[in-house]
């Protein structure tokens, strides 16, 4: 199968828990070098979709597609190793470790990597996000803010070609906060794709290029921010009316 | 100095091995024993300690090594070393199975059903008498023909030597890495590209290996073996041990085994009231020292020798937090 650029790609995705459906006949699709900010209410099926995306959930119908190829039922491993890199809703760090350690183990997962040149680059990278003082303390003594940059020191470490962050940007200091858009702004313009959950729709609407909104398990819109703030349906799902 | 730590455990093994020859046959046979148990502890802190897998079967382990190299060695005649490597070889298989059948489970999940495998186990050696001999013993041709224990000291070192060397590489590698990385946040590790299923197997096969290496030497040294030997009550000791000493390293989980079996042989004069002490101890480290009592030491020693290759953190966390 081609696919014109077209990076990851979800078809008809269905995923039910219970009596629930939490994605419902979801088409999307993530071009290289998009920057897609992702929205919708509370329980509109965000994350599920990005766990679909991602291979932490199975589909219960429908595709995904990466670079063009089916891998419905491939583990979460193997969308790293395809360079798919996440971070999670509520930080999920390896908290009694340091953060270089925490670094190092997808440094490590990379075939034909060392421990001198994974270190190397996580101190690169740590230094990019302002917490190569930081290296040696275990990642639990972290801030909050300090935890969402180091898990995407830790997603950038994999060198992946698309990052789906799950509210980088929730629970954060605005300076820090301010931080972490110039970042993700800076690793976008290197040529990196970024599919980012929020709430906060000043800073989504900051760095999108492209909005995809979800409302009860549904894509009720997919299109130019400024298009989509327009958008009667978007306005009445963010005002309970959808 | 930078292996510090390294070269303190060094010299106290070769002054113990130096001071082996003056001790009576009484307490050979307890640093026997110690020795046994600390390969069992140790490899029982790769699983539990490192990875996070709770088994309860690590006994059950011992005791399939002991009795596939006895049975093989009387049936078959071969050399006892070969009969201990397929006893290895069996425990590595049955673990690596055990590993896959549970991998969906952690915590209290994974410990009932270890626990269940582990009398399994433990009533079928017990049940087949005609293979076994039950609870009467099998009775095992001795590792070395000799009336000292010294020799057995000397073997159960080297044993437990190359089994901490081979330990110590895999969790200084990347293996290691990876396996604390499972033991934090399976979901996490796996966005990570952490292969979890094939980790969590190798971890479970090489532990199981190293019980059933200990195993395979206990029925050899001890010449009578039953199935007591996987039973619950030692797999409780190798906990404590292990939880005492510091399930999260390999020389605390060691030293947890050494000193709970020298402090059970010095307090033998009160009888069962050793257990309750060694009960209230347990007690006492979950709620003041849940790392371990040796940890602190072993951090310490480790901190001596540590050259920094960036400087340290420093600064209060706080004040990092609201500098951005």
């Amino acid at each position: 199968m081609t696919h014109d650029g077209t990076i990851v790609r979800g078809e008809t995705l269905r995923k039910r828990f219970g009596g629930i459906t939490a994605v419902d006949t979801v088409d999307v699709s993530v071009a290289e070098g998009d920057l897609i900010g992702l929205i919708g209410p509370n329980g509109s099926g965000k994350t599920t979709l990005i766990n679909v995306l991602t291979g932490h959930l199975l589909p219960d119908a429908g595709g995904v597609f990466l670079r063009g190829r089916r891998v419905n039922g491939l583990a979460a491993h193997g969308f790293a190793a395809r360079g798919v890199a996440r971070t999670f809703q509520l930080t999920q760090l390896f908290s009694r470790m340091t953060v270089l350690e925490n670094m190092l183990v997808p440094g490590l997962t990379r075939p034909g990597s060392t421990r001198a040149a994974a270190t190397k680059q996580a101190r690169t990278y740590l230094e990019f996000l302002n917490l190569a003082h930081l290296e040696h303390l275990r990642a639990k003594n972290l801030s909050g803010g300090q935890q969402k940059l180091l898990e995407l020191g830790r997603a950038l470490m994999l060198e992946p070609t698309i990052l789906f962050l799950d509210e980088p940007f929730a629970g954060v200091h605005p300076h820090l906060r301010d931080e972490l858009i110039k970042r993700i702004q800076e690793l976008h313009h290197s040529g990196r794709t970024f599919v980012v959950v929020d709430h906060d729709m000043e800073s989504i609407l900051r760095i999108a290029r492209r909005l995809v909104v979800m409302a009860r398990g549904r894509k009720i819109a997919d299109g130019l921010p400024a298009a989509v703030r327009a958008d009667q349906t978007v306005l009445a799902a963010y005002s309970g009316l959808a | 100095m930078r292996w510090l730590h390294a070269c303190v455990l060094a010299a106290a093994a070769a002054a113990g091995l130096a001071y082996a020859g003056h001790l009576n046959s009484y307490w050979m046979h307890v640093a026997i024993i110690a020795m046994f148990y600390a390969i069992l502890t140790a490899s029982w802190s790769l699983l539990a300690g490192y990875t996070g897998l709770f088994s309860l079967s690590h006994m059950a382990f011992a005791s399939v090594g002991g009795y596939t190299s006895a049975l093989l060695v009387l049936w078959y005649g071969i050399p006892i070393p070969l009969g201990m490597a397929a006893g290895i070889a069996m425990c590595c298989a049955v673990g690596g199975i055990i590993g896959w059948v549970c991998l969906r489970m952690s915590g209290p999940y994974l410990a009932i059903f270890t626990l269940a495998f582990s009398e399994i186990v433990r009533i079928t050696f017990s049940t087949e008498d005609q293979v076994t001999a039950g609870m009467a013993g099998l009775h095992v041709p001795a590792l070395l023909q000799s009336t000292s224990r010294l020799p057995y000291i000397y073997v159960a070192f080297g044993l437990l030597a190359v089994s901490l060397a081979i330990m110590a590489v895999m969790v200084h590698s990347r293996w290691g890495l990876f396996f604390r990385a499972i033991r934090e946040d399976e979901q996490a590790a796996a966005a990570c590209g952490v292969r979890v299923a094939h980790f969590r197997i190798l971890a479970f096969a090489v532990a199981s290996g190293f019980a059933g290496l200990a195993g395979g030497f206990y029925a050899h040294y001890i010449g009578v073996l039953t199935p007591s030997l996987g039973s619950l009550d030692l797999m409780a000791i190798v906990v404590v041990m292990t939880v005492l000493g510091g399930m999260e390293s390999l020389p605390t989980a060691v030293g947890g085994a050494i000193t709970v079996e020298v402090l059970q042989e010095l307090l033998r004069a009160y009888g069962q009231w050793r257990l309750v002490l060694l009960g209230i101890l347990l007690l006492l480290t979950m709620r003041f020292a849940r790392n371990g009592l040796l940890t602190p030491i072993w951090q310490h020693l480790v901190r001596l020798g540590d050259v920094p290759t960036a400087p340290p953190a420093t600064r209060d966390v706080g004040q990092e937090g609201s500098r951005v």
